[in-house]
């Protein structure tokens, strides 16, 4: 008589967790980010973020060690382009210092160079990753006491990162291009055009609304085109950013827009240093 | 109040453990999913009853470090942990590879929940062939690190249990 009693009170028990899952998910779905909710999601990533900093500082150089001696082989591959790449460009570099000029002359022209100055940063550390597989995030420790909030672009050296979604007092969230709910909006390089930039996870980011008659090469630069597309979401991303470069070229998927992958500049498995852009300098 | 504390240091340090070191330690491309390892060795160990408090209480802590509607993770590792209850009790194995097994079939099984769930509430993102190269990668991690975790969480259960009195 005991057992069958202990399995009721299980299965009680588990439809009453099972309603509170339930009814948690409908509540969040129903009330979006402005909810009680997901006011407790931020209070949850405050509380966390500090012992995420705490044990990044701790285990990132172990971390790093074991992932360098993992990718090892393709270091080597990587140092040996690379080293190529510096002998051609130290070959170029002399050829090009009066394109430079040129160059430097015609952005001060365009005013390029001020507004690009104009752009109010702050350095931020990454110290945590998403917790789920199908979620590409990361966790800056610097948050609303910095100035940092929700939309605002995040770069790094080699290039854009993606935008904050969610701030605590010292932590935010950043939704890296790559992830699938990811759009930017993009312009390549040679030819002008511009496309929306999607997220594909670990594949490379697919650009489309390219317009079909447009010369694509692959290696061709992508960078931000600097305005927002409606009903897509995410920031407005300043212009000019790089994002990556063009890897393949789609062919007939559809006639009326051209299909294109793009390799993103910035390597996300070894992302440390970011720059959060807190505003453009127009306000 | 002892098995409490426990079992949220347990989910405190999987989260920590998940989000920092295994974030750079990947087998070709997938991390594992410690929460769905911690719900299915605690169901594994003390029956469905202490499966689902353990999914519901991983899975929450979970949801909330997410950009997704809350409650998911946790339905899903409620659900998980009390199966996993439930099957302990009907299939006896004395093989030490009966856990490993467990933990790799209910991984799988949680991510592609996960996945369905995501699904009918349009939140999933990703293709449905991605979803179970991650399901089939996360539940091949865990397997191989459940001989490892497997002793830690053992000694962490039966430390929680409430003392025996012997009486004479």
């Amino acid at each position: 008589m005991a057992l069958p009693s202990r399995t009721r009170s299980a299965r009680l028990l588990v439809l009453m967790l099972v309603s509170a899952s339930l009814v948690t998910i409908t509540v969040d779905y129903r009330q979006g980010p402005h909810g009680p909710l997901a006011a407790a999601g931020d209070a949850a990533l405050a509380a966390i973020s500090p012992l995420q900093d705490a044990v990044s500082k701790v285990t990132k150089p172990i971390g790093n060690y074991v992932s360098t001696l993992v990718r090892l082989p393709s270091i080597r591959a990587e140092n040996e382009a690379l080293r190529a790449r510096v002998a051609e460009l130290e070959a170029q570099v002399a050829t090009s210092a009066d394109l430079a000029a040129r160059v430097s002359q015609l952005e001060a022209l365009l005013g390029l160079r001020e507004e690009l100055g104009a752009l109010r940063t702050v350095g931020a550390q990454v110290i945590a990753n998403s917790v789920s597989n199908l979620e590409w995030t990361i966790t800056i420790d610097k948050g609303s006491s910095d100035g940092v909030g929700v939309d605002m672009p995040v770069i790094a050296p080699a290039g854009l990162v993606g935008h904050v979604v969610r701030v605590a007092p010292d932590s935010a969230i950043v939704r890296l291009i790559i992830d699938p709910d990811s759009a930017v909006a993009a312009r390549l390089d040679v030819s002008r055009a511009t496309g929306l930039l999607e997220g594909q996870g670990q594949r490379d980011l697919r650009m489309r609304l390219v317009d079909p008659a447009t010369e694509v090469q692959p290696g061709e630069r992508v960078v931000t085109a600097g305005y927002r597309i409606p009903g897509v979401g995410g920031g407005l991303y300043p212009p000019g950013i790089l994002i990556g470069s063009v890897s393949h070229v789609l062919a007939g998927e559809a006639e009326l827009e051209k299909f294109v992958t793009v390799r993103p500049a910035v390597d996300f498995s070894a992302l440390d240093m970011v720059l959060v852009v807190l505003s453009d300098g127009s306000g | 109040m002892r098995r409490t504390l426990l079992l949220a240091a347990v989910i405190v340090t999987s989260l920590l453990l998940q989000t920092t070191v295994f974030a750079d330690l990947r087998l070709l491309g997938a991390r594992p999913e410690l929460l769905y390892l911690v719900t299915i060795v605690f169901a594994f160990l003390d029956g469905p009853s202490a499966g689902a408090v353990t999914g519901f209480a991983s899975g929450m802590a979970e949801d909330f470090l997410l950009d997704q509607p809350k409650g998911i993770t946790a339905l899903t590792l409620t659900l998980l942990g009390y199966v996993v209850g439930l099957l302990r009790q009907y299939v006896v194995s004395p093989s030490p590879l009966f856990p490993v097994g467990l933990v790799a079939g209910g991984t799988f099984a949680g991510v592609l929940f996960y996945g369905v769930v995501s699904f009918l509430l349009g939140q999933l993102a990703v293709s449905v062939p991605y979803l179970v190269r991650v399901a089939a990668l996360s539940a091949v991690y865990n397997a191989i690190l459940t001989p490892l975790l497997f002793p830690v969480l053992r000694r962490a259960v039966e430390a929680s249990r409430a003392q025996k009195v012997v009486r004479w």
